[in-house]
């Protein structure tokens, strides 16, 4: 049976899944804040990719990655919010696509 | 110990200019002294070593050690034979009577000093080149002679003309040392020796061939830059702006003669190929006619003088190549002592008309300056080659060599009709007729130093024939017999004094206009439009390539090429960061599937 037992394809699976949604998000969606929330999904998916690879291989040094990621992902949602709320502030809205000043 | 007295031979006139050129200058009598007696020892030592050596005993000096690679050495040798024990005697001698009568002419020159130090290591150069053993050593001091020589022509350095001189003078000989420099690495892949006294025995294992010819052309062509021969021959009268000491034993005795005493070192490999031989021959043989006609036409008294040696080196030159280097080198004697005597007598000409050099503004010489005139006659009737004086033996020697080359025969004998001509001209000139200018009319005769050095060079001019030249070269005088030849020759150098005579009896100014002899064959001219033209052609190519490959292409090219890259890729810019995300992404997926594809990260 496949689903008998929870293999390392499992969670590759998973996680290849929760990439392609979040990558989905980032390309896909107008409103910056659930860009930046999609954003969250990559990394997470990233770091079950990590730790599952981490705990069937036994490398536990991808497991002490993912704290690192986990940190830099909180410092990243802080910086990002706030830059979302100054830029609201400036131009009265979070849609992506009228944020359009970079370009010829 | 005698072995090696060549050493201290040579290092005399070296310790001179360097003690005059470091402590002694500012005192010119004593740095006049030093060189002088400098020069007088390396003559006594030379004479002694002349005296002592028997015809086919070498001296050699040994060796010292000098360049060692890996296992190949080259030795500081020096060497003793009779070919340069008897140059020896005739560079130091001549030079000895030069230093003599330099101090009369420049008498009241306040760079004395560096004078006599310049002569002094001319001098040591000059003794280098007569004694070194092989090709490098003999190069080095060959590129010491030019560079004294250069130093020299440039002596009053005031004179823009001096300067312009002495740099054509280096110029030109560059040209000749560089194919020098080819010959002697030609003879060393072809023979595997520097050595002069290896080249004989080697070459006899070797096989002919358009080598051996490029080879002997090419050492030839360092004769023809330091001997002033055709195409190289333009230095030598512009030399003259030089002081007439310097003219006299540099230009005239025995700098300019290297170039035939290094033909005649490295003999065995120019015979070695008969194209060698008749090219030298022929070269030589012309270059007696050209000059001679063209002092014809010469109103510088020395200029007259200078191509007068030029055709004078062209006889030796032309006896090298007919294969008798003997008759070369007796002539080589005897033309030093009477062309260094009549450069003194024109020095003393010049001196005497207050630096007046245009035979046109002399005159009336023979009556205020009666030695110098007399010691120019000698000299010419030696330079013209009649008997019983020095120059008619060697010359004779050398016509008794052509006589199986009917066309080298006509035209050196051609040669000694102008010689007669142009001689008989610049006497009745200079010192017959009436003064033509103011300082003709002041004109004496210079200080003792002046005077004794011409009259030693007057007797030896006169009995020099008697010097037993050829028993020092060869062992024992060869039979002489004459030929038909030494009539021929002395009829037509007899024949030139009367068109001379009757052109130039009552002369005040130049009865014969012949421009193109006036302008010397136009060869001054012709390098100078060639030189500018190839430099014209160079400048607007080099101009081309600047204003369109370096300006036009890489300058502003490479501008040109960024704004339009710049320009182009601006368009890709939507400013949508979600676009950006997507192009990168697919950037990304290209690039793993890229990894994946080759196999995977290793």
């Amino acid at each position: 049976m496949i689903f008998s037992e929870i293999t390392l394809g499992h969670y590759l699976a998973l996680s290849s899944l929760l990439f392609v949604i979040g990558l989905a998000g980032v390309i896909l969606r107008r409103s910056l804040l659930i860009i930046m929330m999609s954003l969250e999904l990559l990394l997470n998916a990233a770091n079950l990719a990590l730790v599952a690879v981490g705990r069937f291989q036994g490398i536990p040094d991808a497991q002490v990655a993912v704290f690192f990621v986990i940190t830099v992902a909180a410092a990243e949602v802080a910086l990002g919010l706030a830059i979302l709320v100054a830029i609201f502030r400036i131009k009265k809205t979070t849609a992506a696509d009228q944020l359009a000043g970079l370009r010829f | 110990m005698i072995a090696y007295a060549p050493y201290l031979i040579l290092l005399l006139p070296l310790f001179s200019a360097a003690a005059i050129r470091f402590f002694l200058h500012p005192f010119p009598r004593i740095s006049v002294s030093l060189s002088t007696l400098a020069c007088l020892g390396s003559f006594l030592g030379a004479l002694t070593l002349l005296l002592l050596g028997t015809p086919e005993g070498g001296m050699s000096a040994p060796p010292l050690p000098w360049v060692e690679i890996g296992t190949w050495k080259a030795g500081f040798g020096l060497l003793g034979d009779p070919l340069a024990r008897m140059m020896a005697v005739v560079v130091s001698g001549i030079a000895l009577l030069v230093h003599i009568y330099s101090i009369g002419y420049l008498a009241h020159d306040s760079s004395r000093s560096r004078f006599f130090a310049e002569l002094s290591l001319f001098v040591f150069s000059m003794l280098g080149i007569v004694y070194a053993d092989n090709l490098v050593t003999m190069f080095i001091f060959w590129e010491l002679v030019g560079l004294s020589s250069y130093l020299l022509i440039g002596f009053w350095m005031d004179r823009p003309a001096a300067g312009a001189a002495a740099n054509k003078a280096f110029l030109v000989n560059r040209i000749g040392d560089f194919g020098f420099i080819l010959g002697i690495l030609g003879t060393w892949s072809l023979f595997g020796t520097f050595q002069f006294s290896d080249l004989t025995s080697r070459v006899a294992s070797s096989s002919g061939g358009w080598v051996v010819t490029a080879v002997g052309l090419a050492l030839f062509c360092g004769c023809l830059g330091k001997s002033a021969q055709f195409p190289l021959h333009v230095w030598l009268p512009d030399s003259m702006e030089g002081p007439t000491p310097v003219s006299s034993l540099l230009h005239a005795a025995t700098m300019v003669v290297a170039g035939v005493y290094m033909l005649i070192r490295v003999l065995p490999v120019l015979a070695l190929s008969q194209v060698t031989m008749t090219t030298i021959a022929w070269i030589g043989g012309l270059m007696t006619l050209l000059p001679a006609l063209i002092a014809c036409q010469q109103d510088d008294i020395k200029r007259i003088l200078a191509y007068s040696t030029l055709s004078e080196i062209a006889y030796m030159v032309m006896a090298v190549g007919l294969g008798v280097p003997g008759a070369a080198m007796y002539h080589l004697t005897t033309h030093a002592f009477f062309k260094c005597l009549l450069f003194l007598a024109a020095g003393s000409a010049i001196h005497g008309c207050h630096d007046e050099q245009d035979i046109w503004k002399m005159g009336g010489l023979g009556k205020r300056m009666p030695f110098t005139a007399l010691v120019t006659i000698l000299g010419t009737i030696a330079l013209c080659g009649i008997p019983p004086v020095s120059g008619f033996w060697s010359k004779d020697e050398i016509f008794t060599a052509t006589a199986h080359h009917p066309g080298l025969a006509a035209v050196s004998m051609a040669a000694g009709f102008f010689t007669s001509f142009f001689m008989l001209r610049m006497i009745l000139v200079a010192f017959g007729g009436e003064p033509r200018s103011e300082g003709a009319r002041h004109a004496h005769e210079g200080t003792l130093s002046m005077i004794a050095p011409m009259f030693v060079l007057a007797v030896f001019s006169v009995l020099g024939g008697l010097l037993p030249v050829d028993s020092f070269l060869r062992g024992a005088k060869e039979e002489h017999h004459a030929s038909w030849t030494l009539w021929i020759s002395l009829i037509v150098a007899l024949a030139g004094f009367v068109p001379a005579y009757h052109f130039y009896r009552h002369a005040i100014r130049e009865p014969l206009s012949l421009n193109i002899l006036r302008r010397k064959f136009y060869v001054d001219e012709f390098y100078q439009n060639a030189l500018v033209a190839s430099q014209d052609g160079l400048g607007r190519l080099a101009d081309a390539f600047e204003g369109w490959v370096v300006r036009g292409f890489v300058v502003r090219g490479s501008g040109v090429m960024a704004r339009a890259a710049g320009q182009g890729l601006r368009l890709v810019q939507c400013g949508q960061v979600q676009a950006y995300a997507a192009v990168f992404i697919l950037g990304v997926l290209l690039l793993m599937g890229w990894i994946l594809m080759s196999g995977g990260v290793k």
